[in-house]
């Protein structure tokens, strides 16, 4: 049985299709990559993963729990059992780190002070951040703060990990120091993963298997060789970075004509 | 023309309703979760602090100011009739039944109330209300109900607080500069009130600290729209909550004086 089963997801937002029968599935230990466009519907096929987002049509199973179908005290179990990672780390921005990392701590168990602060300091040198438990978030760049958001999100030792674009807006290093970490979580913790993200590089660092939405559709669902070797031209399109071809959606910018600099006749 | 107008008059009342509807539930479900653990004591204490300790000098403030000018209008109105005696009960009993509960409650709505829906609208807005689901954590039971106790247990002290401003107040008017005995005063001020006065005032500061926090949490909860949503909530927060401060207090006057 997979752990997480996607089954004809749809989802619309007003006239605006968002996932139009969605299907995926993700078994135990598994790293699934989601590629696509801006826009493609992955932040909301996470969102319907993790019961924040009601489907239209569909369902998303949990270790074969329906989300939908549980009621709040039900789906807040299935939530202890995911970690989440936001685009923007989503930190509460007036606690400290350590609040942070323990939130999920001090409200789910019953852990005393010392080995809470014990479980926090575990969890932040996973993700390569010793002694910052005193800062805050506004303290912090922008790398720090996705993994503050990763220690938060491995605090309870989730079976489940989601990433939503880890790694948007940070400099080569830090994706791949990122990226880095991500399968060092997956080795050291054997989570299954669904990872968001634009990064082809760490995309084919981190996959089992790689997804591709296209508008609202699912395209693929390979191993990294094979979803390379896919001759979808949407798919040859979005690995090459062109601009022109069928992916983008709006017409592609107009092509500027190719002036070369002629010398000055002389008079 | 008058299709189109109609569609968007239905569509406006539709709005309302389903407004209203999630106001409720998320209300309902707001004071259920106050019977729900885990209880989270310090941060109620941040919000008693917040919600109370800060806005004692506001309320003294206000209320100062609100009672003195009372009793200036008073005392020139009664000495047309040669009864400036009257001034001290009268102020007496507008200040404990109305002016300490409504205005407090008015600046608490825009102290309290609005800082409450900027708060909740930012957390909205950066994905940190997702970010309390996803951590198996009821946005409504982890933020609304530190707010919403503070509110109820702080809007009837301070309310009281005021009672007793608007008494100095119009002590420092009527007394040092018109000339009023000060016993007299002080006899006069609490000649027309009853302990029943005492109580509804009390309850009306419940009531509206429990309109403040629940209008402040839930517009800010439902912030959508960025930067400009997040501007709009405390905005709309305070016209809500004030708007139904007054029409409450209408009602609650109608209903416990009778």
């Amino acid at each position: 049985m997979p752990v997480i089963d996607v089954v004809n997801l749809s989802k619309a937002f007003g006239k605006k299709v968002v996932l139009d029968g969605v299907n995926l599935s993700v078994e135990e230990g598994e790293s699934l990559v989601v590629l696509g466009g801006s826009g493609s519907g992955k932040t909301v096929l996470l969102r319907c993963v993790l019961g924040l987002f009601r489907p239209d049509a569909g369902h998303v199973a949990i270790e074969g729990r329906t989300v939908q179908d549980l009621d709040r005290e039900q789906l807040s179990e299935v939530r202890k059992s995911i970690g989440m990672c936001f685009q923007m780390a989503a930190l509460f921005d007036s606690m400290s780190v350590e609040e942070n990392v323990g939130f999920a701590l001090m409200r789910h168990t019953r852990m005393t002070l010392d080995e809470r602060a014990a479980r926090v300091a575990e969890c932040l040198n996973m993700v390569g951040l010793k002694d910052t438990q005193k800062l805050r978030p506004a303290e912090l760049s922008g790398g720090m703060k996705r993994r503050v958001g990763f220690a938060r999100a491995i605090a309870l030792k989730p079976k489940i990990l989601l990433f939503d674009e880890p790694t948007t807006g940070l400099d080569p290093v830090m994706t791949d120091v990122i990226g880095k970490i991500i399968l060092d979580l997956k080795a050291q913790m054997g989570v299954t993963s669904i990872t968001i993200t634009h990064d082809l590089k760490s995309a084919f660092e981190i996959a089992d298997r790689i997804a591709m939405l296209f508008q609202g559709k699912c395209l693929a669902v390979q191993k990294p060789d094979d979803f390379k070797a896919n001759p979808h031209p949407v798919i040859q399109q979005f690995l090459r970075g062109d601009a022109e071809g069928p992916f983008l959606q709006d017409p592609p910018p107009p092509v500027r004509e190719r002036r070369t600099l002629q010398p000055n006749p002389t008079p | 023309m008058l299709q189109s107008l109609l569609q968007q008059l239905g569509a406006k009342i539709l709005e309302i309703i389903t407004e209203t509807g999630d106001f409720v539930t998320v209300s309902g479900r707001s004071f259920i979760s106050i019977f729900k653990r885990p209880f989270d004591g310090r941060n109620l204490l941040y919000q008693l602090s917040a919600v109370g300790v800060n806005s004692i000098p506001v309320v003294v403030l206000t209320s100062l100011a609100v009672s003195m000018v009372f009793a200036v209008q008073l005392s020139y109105g009664f000495k047309q009739f040669q009864a400036e005696g009257l001034a001290g009960q009268v102020e007496g009993l507008a200040v404990v039944r109305e002016l300490a509960p409504v205005i407090t409650g008015l600046m608490m709505a825009g102290r309290v109330g609005s800082a409450m829906a900027a708060e909740l609208g930012t957390m909205q807005v950066t994905e940190q209300i997702d970010a309390l689901e996803c951590l198996a954590t009821d946005p409504v039971q982890f933020l609304f109900v530190p707010r919403l106790l503070a509110s109820a247990i702080m809007l009837p002290l301070l309310t009281g607080m005021a009672i007793f401003v608007g008494f100095l107040g119009g002590y420092v008017l009527l007394v040092g500069v018109q000339g009023q005995s000060a016993y007299v005063y002080s006899q006069d001020f609490y000649k027309l009130v009853s302990f029943r006065d005492l109580v509804i005032a009390l309850t009306k500061g419940l009531v509206f600290g429990l309109i403040i926090a629940l209008v402040g949490c839930w517009r800010g909860y439902r912030t959508r729209g960025g930067a400009e949503g997040v501007g709009n909530a405390p905005t709309s927060s305070v016209v809500t909550s004030s708007l139904w401060i007054l029409v409450s207090d209408f009602f609650l006057t109608k209903l416990l004086l009778v």
